[in-house]
């Protein structure tokens, strides 16, 4: 008689802790796309104190007032020498812009002659930015490069591509962007 | 019999005692560099597989491990606050040990609650068992019994 009365409350109980696990699992958020979020996002971007490859003084706190685009790149990453024809078009597009975007690459994990011979021989008249130890690359959470950040006039993170740029992808995002949130 | 009880009893508190005293002692204080090995080895590599940034060679988790390193000589930060600075950067996906805390502390609580209910259903069948083995005998066995203890006696 009382093992009647057990099995029926040792199955209901496990029952109720199934079905709790799978309300849990149903209602839990989807896994985010790991090529574009960042837990960054619209938050004010990290600071960014460096040098550029001509040794100025770089500070990202100071470009407050255009959009900012940051890649951070490799002169030995295949990836990032297949965008680079992508970053010159866009660049040379922003240049016809009312208020064009500025750009800078990040040097991740690269030394200064290699770099200087890349964009000698590929071009690329834009700011080169040290990221001594690998400090920028962290406080974005770059584990890969390449990586494309696009940044606000008002500093705020808005996107970020993770990977080879596709053809026209960045002047898409940027529209975008300055759509939604002014340029 | 009751010596090797109470032996088996002292060899329990004994374990425990000095389990509890393992767990809660202070261990003294740490260096810099024991700081930032021990917060290393709470942090999946990031582009590795299964890997702490405190064993992989990759440049992101040698890039880590100098952000620690210098968060640590700023000494502005706990431990905690560092991990959850890079958390807040790379996503939970770095944490090699899951929080206690929302959906990830079933992590830890549900293998306790089944250690739980398992150690509740069998102590609750070996009272059955010893019960039910008790109510087999019958008057007649017993007397047989206490017969064949009588005879071997004599």
């Amino acid at each position: 008689m009382k093992r009647r009365r057990v099995a029926p409350i040792v199955s209901a109980l496990v029952g109720v802790v199934m079905a709790g696990l799978l309300v849990i699992l149903i209602t839990a958020d989807p896994p985010q796309n790991a090529d574009t979020f960042s837990p960054l996002l619209g938050q004010p971007a990290p600071a960014v104190v460096s040098t550029t490859l001509d040794d100025d003084a770089f500070d990202l706190a100071r470009r407050k007032g255009s959009w900012v685009v940051l890649n951070f790149f490799n002169s030995t990453c295949v990836p990032c020498i297949n965008e680079h024809d992508e970053l010159l078009a866009f660049h040379a597009a922003q240049q016809n812009e009312s208020e064009p975007a500025e750009m800078y690459t990040i040097i991740n994990d690269d030394n200064d002659d290699a770099v200087r011979e890349f964009f000698e021989k590929n071009d690329g008249e834009w700011d080169k930015v040290r990221d001594h130890d690998g400090a920028i690359a962290v406080s974005f959470g770059v584990a890969r490069v390449p990586e494309t950040w696009l940044i606000d006039p008002n500093g705020v993170v808005r996107t970020r591509i993770a990977g080879e740029l596709t053809t026209g992808l960045l002047d898409e995002q940027l529209a975008d962007l300055r759509r939604q949130f002014g340029s | 019999m009751n010596l090797r009880r109470a032996s088996w009893l002292f060899m329990l508190v004994a374990t425990v005692a000095l389990l509890v005293v393992g767990v809660v002692r202070e261990s003294g204080p740490l260096t810099q560099q024991d700081r930032i090995d021990a917060i290393a080895q709470r942090l999946a590599c990031p582009t590795c597989s299964g890997e702490s940034i405190y064993v992989s060679r990759a440049s992101a988790a040698e890039a880590l491990r100098a952000e620690i390193a210098r968060q640590v000589a700023a000494g502005q930060r706990t431990d905690d606050e560092i991990i959850a600075y890079v958390e807040a950067r790379f996503g939970g996906q770095v944490l090699l040990v899951p929080r206690a805390t929302g959906l990830d502390a079933l992590v830890w609580a549900l293998p306790v609650a089944v250690l739980v209910a398992a150690l509740a259903a069998l102590t609750a069948a070996f009272v059955r068992w010893r019960r039910r083995d008790a109510s087999l005998l019958s008057d007649d066995d017993r007397a047989i019994v206490a017969q064949a203890l009588a005879n071997n006696d004599d």
